[in-house]
């Protein structure tokens, strides 16, 4: 199997300063393998694209990160705490933008933002709400239900909902799926601010171009193992895509 | 303890602000509660209905109206995959469960307060010896049945059985319960005295293990 080695340019992270740190993770499911061996560190600050085909075990990686799902085997810290049961502090730092909206339907925008706002501790729920959704282009549909929202809207609720507490891991699963070209592109925009902002982002994407041109540091994912991870412009599509079809 | 009972009830009142948008299920609850009240009733007999049969009558519309309650607040959760916002949020997941219950119960004796007169008015009741103790008696079993039931919606929700699932895993469950209850409430009715110290002793214990089971037990059967 041929495995690119990390050639990120990145300081040398210890387990303590890593955002993001993980040995020999596992994930099984009915004695299915979903995720194996999966050992990464990533730095505090870095814009990581999680590259893989569908199954590759993208989300479930994901999943666990966000602690929504315990890993198999293996060890995980966040921020340089480990994350066993008890995964509560870590998850305030987290900022999980999912398939699924995460939003309840019946209540507005603004409703469902200051809603979770509160259930963070936010200081100021409802002006940090209206903070986001101007981020968003939402404001004037603040009062909306959110079942009368389009899929880009609702998606576009979802990601304020993802940063309500100003967290320092934004974990995005496919947030692009549903997003016209301007919606896209302002979701670029404001990932890149965040990145900026010396977030840590980790960015799951089937759009190899998309993700190679935004991201700093590409990992390719196949069956889920770890084969590629690397600098984004070290890479081509052509040889992300060329792994990710191997086997 | 300030922040845990904070957090829940921001999650209860979420859920009844929910309801208050759509008003289905409540609708669809006490019309239900009051149609097996009056179905049965007629069935049965209601003039010549004793006290404990017609306090049976009254249980299972409070079971099959509840179901319903427990069943809706859980959906709303899984619409859209709302559960897994709760739970990237840092709180225990007792406090989902405790702001799950208290929204059940809100709803539970909002039903309550509607089908109950009206078993009272067609079973006729006599209450009036000790109102306060029938109400303590229905606040009791409704925690109760809304604890047992909050839980294994969960557990049902988290599930791919669905279906009846839940009627068929609370009820049983909650026999002990209705038993006592009904035990309670029959002899008020019908001597206008409520003491009956063992029925009241499997009421307190069934709260009090229940609530404490549930609370410990939903952070490992819910799942995003």
């Amino acid at each position: 199997m041929a495995t690119l080695t990390a050639q990120t340019g990145a300081a040398p992270t210890t387990e303590s300063s890593a955002a993001v740190y993980t040995v020999a993770l596992e994930k099984w499911i009915d004695d299915r393998v979903i995720l194996q061996g999966i050992t990464l560190s990533i730095a505090r600050g870095q814009y990581i694209g999680l590259l893989g085909a569908n199954g590759a075990g993208k989300s479930t990686l994901l999943k666990i990160l966000a602690t929504l799902t315990a890993p198999s085997g293996g060890r995980l810290m966040l921020f340089g705490r480990n994350i066993g049961r008890d995964a509560g502090a870590s998850r305030r730092r987290i900022g999980l933008i999912g398939h699924q909206s995460m939003l309840y339907r019946d209540l507005s925008a603004f409703e469902n933002l200051e809603f979770f706002g509160r259930l963070y501790g936010v200081g100021d729920p409802a002006a940090r709400a209206d903070e986001l959704l101007r981020a968003v282009e939402l404001a004037d549909r603040a009062d909306d239900p959110v079942k009368s929202l389009s899929r880009g809207m609702t998606q576009r609720v979802a990601i304020a909902r993802a940063l309500v507490h100003d967290p320092d891991l934004i974990l995005a699963d496919e947030p692009f799926d549903g997003l016209d070209a301007p919606s896209s592109r302002s979701l670029e925009r404001l990932l890149s601010q965040l990145h900026e902002g010396g977030k840590t982002i980790i960015l799951a994407n089937h759009h190899i171009e998309q993700s190679l041109r935004l991201t700093e540091r590409a990992i390719v994912l196949r069956g889920g193992r770890v084969v590629i991870d690397s600098d984004s412009r070290r890479l081509t599509s052509a040889a992300v895509l060329k792994e990710m079809e191997r086997g | 303890m300030t922040s845990v009972l904070r957090q829940a009830l921001l999650i209860a009142v979420k859920d009844l602000r929910i309801e208050s948008r759509s008003r289905q299920t409540l609708g669809l609850v006490v019309v239900l509660g009051i149609l097996i009240v009056t179905v049965l009733g007629l069935g049965l007999g209601s003039q010549h209905m004793s006290g404990s049969a017609a306090t049976a009558v009254l249980w299972v519309a409070y079971l099959f109206s509840g179901v319903l309650c427990f069943e809706k607040t859980m959906t709303v959760e899984r619409q859209d995959g709302a559960m897994a916002g709760l739970l990237l949020a840092p709180l225990d997941r007792g406090v989902i469960y405790l702001g799950k219950l208290l929204s059940n119960l809100a709803l539970m004796l909002a039903v309550a307060a509607v089908i109950t007169p009206v078993g009272v008015l067609f079973f006729g009741f006599d209450l009036s010896a000790a109102p306060l103790a029938f109400f303590a008696i229905l606040g009791m079993s409704m925690l109760g049945f809304a604890a047992v039931g909050t839980l294994f919606a969960a557990v049902v929700s988290s599930s791919r059985l669905q279906g009846g699932l839940l009627a068929m895993v609370v009820f049983p469950i909650t026999l002990p319960l209705v038993i006592a209850s009904t035990q309670l409430t029959a002899r008020l009715s019908q001597e206008g005295q409520s003491w009956n110290g063992s029925a009241f002793a499997v009421l307190l214990a069934f709260d009090v293990i229940f609530l404490v089971a549930s609370w410990l037990a939903f952070e490992w059967v819910i799942e995003p």
